[in-house]
């Protein structure tokens, strides 16, 4: 059976190991929940339902002054979610999401998957309408925002379900995204961001501007960090077929600073349209990625 | 600047391994997925021009490398002058010199074996010779001449194994002709140098007459030593009649030092010698003892001087031959100066009168001495008479005049011999103890002896030369009895005798040179005559000058600590990361 208290800061591969994407979602999201005391994106659209008696962990923010001062007693204020927050994932699933630079971890598409299923969860427990889209150099899978009984089953069939693609198309999947999403609403992209910096950044500013918020996930291999390998390898980009000759000892420098200015950029472009970037190592354990979205 | 191994220089095609290397390596690499290549380009474009000289850096450097070490294996030599250098050994890492003939002459005779500053001074010539032939290179051409004069050619080990062989020997260097025949040696060579290192105490009797001066041929004489000490040595002893005569040499001025003379039958141990006298004596001096009275036969005698810094010249051995004297009869033909001569050796006990031994014309019944008829006429009669009993020698025609020659007789050596008959007969020189002009005057055959000549003026100037009676004494009682003269001989005292079927016939005596006792070092001016051109040098001064005309410089240390340097270079660009 998962041990579902902490499995969200356990090493992703060996998380990965203990079962399909819904039990190890689950058991991350229990762990992670439980880490936290509190709902993640509780607040963010609720309405007062009733009170309950006060319970040690509580968030003192939630006490009700006025019942304290008339009686002497300590309740807490309990919200009841609305449903109108929609979120849609944003899912690459191109070639270059299919690639570990170990055989011991996740792969990019792996982790992603996983990650994805957990935040899924997370939103459609909040009661929030989750929907999923997933994409390579084309739209794959579109699933609707919902939170109807049986959508994180259908949004993890649907991560099952989407095969690895070849290229990478983003700008066309947000735009049509953006047709998707009638209100405004949460959106998340889950990608390594190989594809038109420009492109995708033109796509995303028009979803801020049309008042969602946009959360963007650079999912990266600890292995595309750091260049490593035999004195003299030929890469090959799996999604482009191009190649290149190279001494791995000799440009890694170079290259670790082209990575790191390349996260930068990232960085810098996506805080000035207002999108939050978190940049994701498929080695972090899953807890921590879920709380740089909290 | 030329190489000791040209054919390691073939090595240097290796220096292309490195671009080789470089472009197989890149023919088939491994090949392998990456997403974020489009990183990698951007990384090499800013790196490129960076990378491209790296490589070409890392290219040259270790072609350079290769280079480097192919040429130090092959041993590049520099020359660097002919001044003899710094001194001390002259053998310093990477000294080298041009293939070079060296004659080492080690002065090894029985003066070097005296000491001096309490080590002998052959100890000292050993270890300047083993620095000699240490310093040889494989390319170079070996000599050794001890004191035996004789050149031993071998390679380096060899020699040095018989430089620390090399014992003190009784024998005189005779230096002048051993270092001409050393130089001569080595000029012969075909080699770009040429050098002969004398190593001798230089002692002054060692020098002859004659010099060497053969061009091209560098001779490094060691220095004489400073000092040396007052030496004294038995230079002869001999038995005679009169006793036994000493001779004593030695360093001059050296004062006078007691002997004692001492005899024993030779089968008997030495514990059990007779002491036949006492005496003092210096250098230049000869004594006479009497002997004791000895009973007939052969005996050996020493005279031991006090032991001084040169041991081996202090004993000499002697030979006493004791024999009754011989019986003659004269004929009375055989002249009045025979005749008289056998009465002065009768008046002095050397013959008497007695039948073992005839002198005349005719063969008598024993041993005979036959002179030559006066009368021509009868040479047939004594001819027929010498075949009937079976010597193998005769008279023939008469021969022309000239002188005797002996090796055995001194006293006639020389003396005119005017008329005389050749005597023919045996095949080879067997038995000829004097001989006039290479043909035999003296034989002897058995019991026979037989003169070319008559003892008569007439004939011969001998009846008139002062050697006269004893060589009347000498035919008388040694060869016409067949004895051997008592020799002498250098070598290591021994004695050696001669046996003729159970008898004892002669003896030699060996002994160290007499020469060799004086240990007076020759003189700067004696040295510069017999080796002109020669460098006279000290022990600092040679180790300085060894194959210093064509001494260069091994710079392979030197390019192998360049190559060490080019790898620690190609280390830290290899390593670089940026």
């Amino acid at each position: 059976m998962v041990d579902s208290r902490r499995l969200d800061l356990l090493d992703p591969a060996e998380v990965a190991r203990l079962g399909g994407i819904e039990i190890v979602a689950q058991g991350v999201v229990e762990g992670f929940l439980a880490g936290i005391h509190r709902s993640p994106f509780r607040g963010f659209s609720v309405e007062f339902t009733e009170h309950r008696a006060y319970q040690p962990g509580d968030e003192l923010r939630y006490l009700d002054w006025k019942i304290l001062a008339r009686a002497d007693r300590l309740f807490v204020k309990q919200f009841e979610e609305e449903t109108n927050l929609r979120a849609m994932i944003l899912l690459d699933a191109s070639r270059s999401m299919a690639w570990r630079g170990d055989p011991a971890r996740l792969t990019k598409r792996g982790y992603a998957d996983r990650l994805v299923a957990a935040l899924a969860l997370i939103l459609l427990r909040q009661r929030d309408a989750t929907g999923l889209m997933t994409f390579d150099e084309a739209v794959r899978q579109v699933i609707p925002a919902r939170v109807k009984a049986g959508q994180w089953t259908r949004l993890v069939r649907g991560l099952i379900d989407t095969p690895d693609g070849l290229g990478t198309a983003a700008e066309a999947a947000l735009r049509q995204l953006s047709g998707l999403l009638a209100r405004r609403g949460l959106v998340v992209l889950v990608s390594d961001l190989l594809l038109d910096r420009e492109l995708a950044l033109t796509a995303l500013r028009y979803l801020r501007h049309r008042g969602h918020q946009v959360i963007v996930l650079h999912v990266m291999d600890p292995a595309e960090l750091d260049l490593a390998g035999p004195p003299e390898v030929r890469f090959r980009d799996p999604e482009s077929a191009a190649s290149v000759v190279v001494r791995p000892r000799e440009l890694a420098a170079a290259y670790a600073a082209t990575v790191r200015r390349e996260i930068a950029g990232w960085r810098t472009a996506c805080r000035r349209h207002g999108v939050a970037y978190h940049h994701i190592r498929t080695d972090m354990p899953f807890g921590m990625a879920l709380r740089l979205l909290a | 600047m030329t190489f000791l191994h040209p054919l390691a220089l073939l090595g240097l095609a290796a220096a292309a391994i490195p671009a080789l290397l470089h472009l197989l390596e890149r023919r088939t690499p491994p090949e392998a997925e990456f997403p974020p290549l489009r990183y990698l380009r951007d990384a090499e474009r800013q790196s490129a021009r960076r990378l491209r000289l790296r490589h070409l850096l890392l290219l040259i450097l270790r072609t350079a490398l290769v280079a480097v070490i192919v040429l130090a294996a092959a041993r590049p030599i520099l020359p660097t002058g002919g001044s003899g250098g710094s001194g001390g050994s002259g053998s310093g890492s990477g000294a080298v010199h041009a293939p070079t003939a060296l004659a080492v002459v080690l002065d090894n005779s029985l003066s070097a074996s005296a000491v001096v500053d309490g080590r002998p001074v052959l100890d000292r010539l050993k270890a300047l010779a083993r620095a000699s032939l240490a310093q040889a290179a494989p390319g170079d051409r070996l000599w050794l001449v001890l004191a035996d004069g004789v050149a031993r050619a071998g390679s380096r080990e060899a020699l040095l194994a018989s430089v620390n062989g090399a014992a003190a020997t009784p024998q005189r260097l005779d230096l002048v002709p051993a270092v001409e025949g050393a130089a001569r040696l080595v000029a012969a060579e075909p080699l770009p140098a040429r050098e002969v290192h004398v190593l001798s105490d230089l002692q002054h009797t060692a020098f002859g007459a004659g010099s060497v001066d053969e061009p091209g041929v560098a001779v490094l004489v060691l220095a004489p030593p400073a000092r040396v000490p007052a030496n004294r040595g038995i230079a002869a002893a001999r038995a005679g009649e009169g006793g036994l005569t000493i001779a004593v040499a030695g360093t001059p001025g050296a004062s006078a030092t007691p002997l004692v003379a001492r005899v024993q039958s030779p089968g008997n141990a030495p514990a059990r010698a007779r002491e036949a006298g006492r005496t003092l004596a210096g250098p230049g001096q000869s004594v006479t003892l009497p002997l004791p009275p000895l009973a007939p036969g052969w005996w050996i005698g020493e005279v031991l001087l006090d032991a001084d810094e040169l041991r081996g010249d202090d004993r000499r051995l002697f030979v006493v031959r004791v024999a009754a004297p011989a019986s003659v009869t004269a004929e009375a033909d055989v002249g009045p100066f025979v005749s008289a001569a056998l009465a002065v050796l009768r008046v002095a006990k050397r013959v008497v009168v007695g039948g073992e031994i005839s002198i005349g014309e005719r063969l008598g019944a024993g041993r005979s001495i036959v002179l030559p008829p006066g009368d021509p006429a009868l040479l047939g009669q004594v001819n027929r008479v010498l075949v009937a009993r079976g010597v193998r020698w005769h008279f023939g025609p008469a021969g022309p005049p000239g002188t005797i020659a002996s090796a055995d007789l001194a006293m006639v050596r020389g003396v005119q011999v005017n008329r005389r008959y050749r005597l023919e007969g045996a095949e080879a020189d067997s038995g000829v103890v004097a001989s006039v002009n290479g043909e035999p005057w003296l034989v002897r055959d058995g019991g026979v002896v037989l003169l070319g000549s008559r003892l008569d003026t007439t004939w011969t100037a001998l009846p008139g030369a002062p050697g006269f009676v004893p060589f009347v004494d000498a035919l008388a009682n040694r060869i016409a009895r067949g004895e051997a003269p008592v020799a002498e001989a250098v070598g290591a005292p021994r004695v050696q005798f001669f046996t003729r079927g159970a008898d004892t016939v002669g003896a030699t005596v060996f002994g160290p040179d007499p020469r060799e006792s004086d240990l007076t070092p020759a003189t700067s001016d004696e040295v510069r005559r017999a080796f002109p051109g020669a460098r006279v040098l000290d022990e600092a001064g040679l180790a300085a000058a060894r194959f210093a005309a064509t001494r260069r410089a091994d710079v392979s240390g030197l390019l192998l600590g360049f190559a060490l340097l080019i790898a620690a270079i190609e280390l830290a660009v290899a390593s670089m990361s940026r």
